[in-house]
């Protein structure tokens, strides 16, 4: 860009050069015709005529040199202008993009003008360092304004999470009286649960919670249903016996729990929701239909532009309809396809995949108990049990306390083979009074050249 | 409590095991009444179903099934409830506690309890 510097310096130049050259040809030319003139004159008339001509050659000398000042400055000013053009093209097609990207990146203001060439004009400059700054203060608005919504939403998670493992550890606590209000206690925190997850999804925070385990389909469809408003209006028909991976468990039961909402909440209150599950080779599929309003073919390709591969663009968000937004997201992040389409039942189904990846089989033992022996944190050890029948080795980890199970005696429900018990206590007592006897007869053993060992007990004393 | 619970808990609430109800229908079933399977668990079941109905192979009290399950007694009951509508369970209810005057007389009673105290 420098090197636009001195050709523009030369162009602001006023173009004289050509004038000084025209005006001696154009005073030597009419000169020389005036004197030619004035000479063919007859003497009478040549002092007139002289005059005459003389002003009549400064004329044309003067207008010509004028014509050729227009012609160049004309010429000159066009050439300026294109350059200003080519300036402020080259402004908007290179600059300006990548200082919005540097901007969007996260570089400050100064930094990203530092970053860019410098336009040679003036105004130029001042508009790229305006632009700058007001780019990056948009920018770091919406930074923060996300970054404050990601953590309160964050906080809500873990108020509604805690809040519901409350509620269930009340809901085993109480009576029966109670437990209708709490269990709707439950149902609205869990909806709070939802819209805070949804908040923490579309502001690129992490989502509510992590199962440490895989989850099974029934879990994961009630997980959902769990979360809208009109639950009893859903209707599941699975006998799919697949658990979701515990990472991707969550997305996928938030994913489903908005579409169900949607679909709940566009039919009309006394119909019924119908969730089908289907076990495909490529993973599980989920089937959402709803016998609402159907949808028009522009709604159904708005709806599929949400939740396509397209990164989220929060221009398009509505402030009341986030929920194919957030499915959008979770979709592209756990790797799940929906789609949408006419519903067989009149109104419009959704059909969400879930892919061979998240999907894990679990092995159901035949024994009821087992689920007994799932419920022991992983974290703890199991500590060897070594004859123990099998069955008590779970639940008698957790308290370290024998217990009884139905027609079992108690004899047999405590552990065959104690843990390894200290050394027996009598000969921890003797060890003090013992032990430097021993030693003292030992030494005097040594002394004596190896003689027979006397009794070392209490002589020493 | 409460992150020993988050760890381990279920994704399932309540109401969605109940399906929003939180009272039983029927009363009849105490929470010692004892509870038998009639049939199968089949495909398609609600999973606690499924569990109550391997698990009362042999007569089995209320309050075994809530332990078991991991659930209220209440919701159990809802649970029961619905299985007994299907015909899938039967109950039995215990017998009724002895009539008073099978009862030991209380002063003979506390004559005993004074016995063992001086023991």
């Amino acid at each position: 860009m420098s090197a636009h510097t001195p050709i523009r310096r030369l162009a602001e130049r006023p173009p004289m050069g050509q004038v000084l050259l025209v005006l001696p040809a154009a005073v030597i030319i009419t000169g020389g015709v005036c004197l030619w003139v004035v000479a063919e004159t007859p003497a009478a008339g040549q002092t007139l005529v002289a005059w005459c001509l003389g002003a009549a050659a400064v004329l044309l000398c003067v207008t010509v040199s004028f014509a050729v000042y227009g012609a160049q400055r004309t010429r000159h000013l066009r050439d300026r202008l294109a350059e200003m053009d080519a300036d402020v093209a080259r402004l908007a097609d290179d600059t300006l993009p990548v200082l919005v990207q540097r901007l969007r990146d996260g570089a400050s203001a100064d930094t990203a003008l530092a970053g860019i060439p410098k336009p040679a004009d003036r105004n130029q400059q001042r508009i790229l360092w305006t632009l700058a700054q007001e780019v990056g203060k948009g920018e770091r608005m919406r930074a923060a304004a996300m970054s404050a919504c990601a953590n309160a939403a964050g906080r809500v998670q873990a108020l509604a999470t805690s809040m519901l493992a409350d509620l269930r550890a009340m809901e085993d606590r109480h009576s029966e009286e109670v437990l209708g209000d709490l269990l709707k206690l439950d149902h609205s925190t869990a909806q709070a649960g939802r819209l805070a997850d949804s908040i923490a999804v579309l502001t690129g925070a992490r989502s509510g919670r992590r199962w440490t385990k895989p989850i099974v389909m029934e879990s994961i469809l009630r997980g959902a249903v769990g979360r809208i408003s009109a639950y009893q209006r859903v209707r599941v028909h699975s006998a799919s016996t697949v658990a979701v991976a515990g990472y991707a468990a969550e997305g996928v039961m938030h994913a489903l729990a908005e579409l169900m909402d949607n679909a709940t909440s566009f039919s009309p209150p006394s119909e019924e929701v119908h969730v089908y599950v289907e076990d495909v080779s490529a993973g599980v599929v989920i089937t959402v239909e709803d016998c609402g309003l159907v949808m028009s073919a522009a709604a159904l390709s708005r709806a599929q532009k949400a939740v396509s591969a397209e990164p989220l663009d929060l221009t398009t968000l509505s402030g009341t309809r986030l929920g194919l937004a957030v499915v959008g997201c979770l979709a592209r992040k756990h790797g799940l396809t929906v789609s949408f389409r006419p519903s067989s039942r009149g109104g419009t189904g959704v059909v969400v995949m879930i892919p061979q990846q998240l999907v894990t089989q679990v092995a159901r033992s035949p024994r009821m108990d087992a689920p007994r022996a799932a419920r022991v944190p992983a974290a703890r050890p199991a500590r060897p049990v070594a004859a123990a029948p099998a069955e008590t080795s779970t639940d008698d980890d957790l308290y370290g306390l024998p217990k009884r199970r139905r027609g079992q005696t108690l004899a047999a429900a405590s552990p065959a083979s104690p843990p390894p018990s200290p050394p027996p206590p009598t000969a921890k007592t003797e060890r003090p009074h013992s032990d430097p006897g021993a030693r003292f007869s030992a030494f005097r053993q040594a002394s004596r050249g190896g003689g027979p060992t006397t009794p070392p007990a209490d002589d020493t004393r | 409590m409460t992150s020993w619970r988050v760890d381990s808990e279920n994704p399932d609430r309540l109401y969605t095991v109940t399906g929003g109800r939180s009272r039983a229908d029927e009363n009849s079933l105490d929470v010692v009444s004892l509870i038998v399977s009639e049939c199968e668990p089949t495909p398609g079941m609600q999973s606690e179903h499924v569990r109550i109905l391997r698990m009362c192979h042999r007569p089995t009290a209320v309050v075994e099934i809530s332990a078991e399950l991991g659930l209220p007694v209440s919701v159990v009951r809802i649970l029961l409830c619905d299985l007994l509508d299907t015909g899938r369970i039967t109950a039995r209810h215990p017998p009724s506690a002895p009539a008073k005057a099978q009862l030991p007389d209380l002063e003979i009673l506390k004559q005993v309890l004074v016995g063992l105290q001086k023991l």
